[in-house]
């Protein structure tokens, strides 16, 4: 299902905090994570096990996913991170971060580590 | 209780109290979360206190003098450095920052060129209303929220805009109108009362309700269209009635409304649209915000343009600054580059993946206090204090005002602020 990426700074799930308290399986849990409209939530079918994968032209990157009836229909929002990052890209210059068009797809497949987007970071070199 | 300004956000609040012997602080009172975060980092679990090497793929502890030496052999050997963030340092490091930028003739920017950079560039052009904190304290009577949502970036700002009683007039909160233009109901939706608006606009269409307002700016305007960029005619004109008879109107402007759009200059239209409201208001004044977090991304611009003449992406040559059409991002982009030094900043986070691949893929030399996905690639990590706690510095609030940050405890026995280091690195460059 096409849907859009608004990538936001949330202040419960702020990346600075993670780095300078939290360990990676709190980063993971606190960041790699998309809130959508429990409309779309049920036209994917899903349910809380669920792990969303989005993709787009610049890439993909599966997260956990959580209802959330203050985003419209249509919109995955998403907290500032390296998992949100994977699916930004660059246009006339700039980074994209909002209005991103994505593919949304229900998963079972496991989310990347941190340190897992790290080594791919480092083996694009 | 010693009284200091907060280094959590851009707003630098001047309204903190802490308690500390020099060492420890026991004690604040008026820090909100981010202001606490920022106090807490003084004793962080991941704070970083000693510099260190890449060997054998592992960042490992050394001296002062090792990783400067090797700094200087990253430096030395390469013939395009560039130079990014600063947006977390203070002016007297930003400056430290270009005056080696100039050295090794690199290129340097700011956090500013992806966030609110933009705004000075195209006020160069046409001239921008801008307004301070004070006088949004002491005369807003109307605030709008345009793809800004504060309760999230900048916590206190609501607190002081919308509550405060202010100097001029007998009454506070019950005067103030509070209009929130956004396509989603973000946290700073909640201080909303029965006088105030949400206007859901759809997503991506802020440039067409600005152009629909420039035209269209009129009290006694008969509106025929039913909708406008997914809003209802009835909540244009409550919109308009509200910027015109506002006597003190402040539009915040968030990165929500900076998307680029090769098609239109989105920022050059709404301050077109404030200059109309403007020239027709007769007994008010419209003015702009442009909301950017870190504590002195602001200063930046400051800076670069007092010394250099130019408020971002500065290209030294011969030592010369030259000009340039490149940012930070396309110098990246294309690979033109072949080392990065980072000052308080997070790239491999912050930016697109393929960006981080290539910034890891040359030699990166990292300046921060803690644990981020940049220093799981960086080659050398040298520990920096925090300024305006372990260190004082100027900083320039989001509004463009000069705050002084004050010293009140030291740092760790084996940390230097971002300036000591950058000058540091530059005497060891110096060196024969």
């Amino acid at each position: 299902m096409e849907m859009t990426v608004n990538i936001v700074r949330m202040i419960e799930r702020d990346q600075i905090e993670e780095f300078s308290f939290g360990d990676e399986l709190s980063l993971k849990e606190k960041l790699a994570i998309g809130f959508l409209n429990p409309k779309d939530f049920d036209k994917l079918g899903l349910v809380k096990s669920l792990h969303i994968k989005l993709s787009n032209k610049y890439g993909d990157v599966i997260i956990s996913q959580v209802r959330d009836e203050k985003v419209p229909e249509g919109i995955v929002l998403m907290p500032v991170s390296i998992w949100s990052n994977q699916i930004t890209g660059v246009e006339n210059g700039n980074i994209i971060y909002k209005d991103l068009k994505v593919e949304v797809e229900p998963t079972r497949d496991p989310i990347l580590q941190f340190k897992d987007l790290i080594a791919k970071i480092k083996k694009k070199k | 209780m010693i009284r200091i300004n907060c280094s959590g956000c851009s707003l630098l609040c001047d309204d903190i109290f802490v308690n500390t012997n020099g060492s420890i602080i026991d004690q604040v009172i008026g820090a909100c979360k981010k202001g606490k975060q920022r106090l807490d980092q003084l004793n962080a679990k991941n704070r970083i206190t000693s510099p260190m090497i890449r060997k054998n793929k592992e960042l490992k502890k050394v001296s002062w003098e090792e990783a400067l030496n090797k700094v200087k052999e990253i430096i030395k050997n390469s013939s395009k450095p560039i130079l990014y963030g600063f947006s977390t340092s203070s002016c007297e490091a930003q400056l430290k920052g270009i005056e080696l930028a100039k050295k090794i003739n690199g290129f340097i920017d700011s956090n500013s060129i992806i966030c609110q950079g933009k705004v000075l560039n195209v006020a160069k052009d046409s001239g921008i209303t801008l307004t301070t904190l004070a006088e949004i304290i002491n005369k807003a009577d109307l605030l709008i929220l345009w793809g800004a949502n504060i309760a999230d970036s900048i916590p206190r700002l609501l607190n002081k805009a919308l509550f405060s009683r202010g100097k001029f007039r007998l009454t506070g909160r019950e005067i103030k109108t509070i209009i929130m233009i956004d396509p989603i109901k973000t946290a700073s939706f909640e201080v909303m009362q029965m006088r105030d608006t949400a206007l859901y606009i759809q997503l991506g269409k802020d440039i067409d309700l600005i152009r629909f307002l420039k035209e269209n700016i009129s009290i006694d305007r008969e509106i025929i269209e039913n909708k406008i960029a997914g809003l209802d005619k009835e909540d244009i004109k409550r919109l308009i009635i509200n910027l015109m008879n506002a006597e003190y109107g402040v539009i915040f402007v968030g990165q929500g409304l900076l998307k680029s759009n090769p098609e239109y200059n989105i920022l050059k239209e709404l301050i077109e649209l404030v200059r109309a409201i403007n020239s027709k208001n007769e007994k008010g004044r419209l003015s702009l915000v442009f909301l950017g977090g870190h504590y002195n991304m602001v200063g930046f611009e400051h800076v670069a343009l007092s010394f250099y003449g130019k408020n971002h992406s500065l290209q030294f040559s011969d030592n010369l600054l030259v000009n340039t059409n490149d940012t930070i991002v396309n110098k990246v982009a294309n690979d033109d580059f072949d080392c990065s030094v980072i000052v308080g900043t997070d790239p491999i986070s912050n930016f697109p993946s393929f960006l981080s691949s290539k910034l890891a893929s040359k030699p990166l030399i990292l300046i921060d206090n803690k644990k981020s996905a940049t220093m799981e690639v960086a080659d050398v990590f040298l520990p920096s204090s925090l300024t305006g706690l372990e260190c004082e510095g100027l900083a320039y609030r989001f509004d463009h005002v000069p705050i002084q940050l004050k010293k009140i405890l030291n740092p760790p026995s084996d940390v230097l602020s971002d300036e000591e280091i950058l000058n540091n690195i530059i005497k060891e460059i110096n060196k024969k």
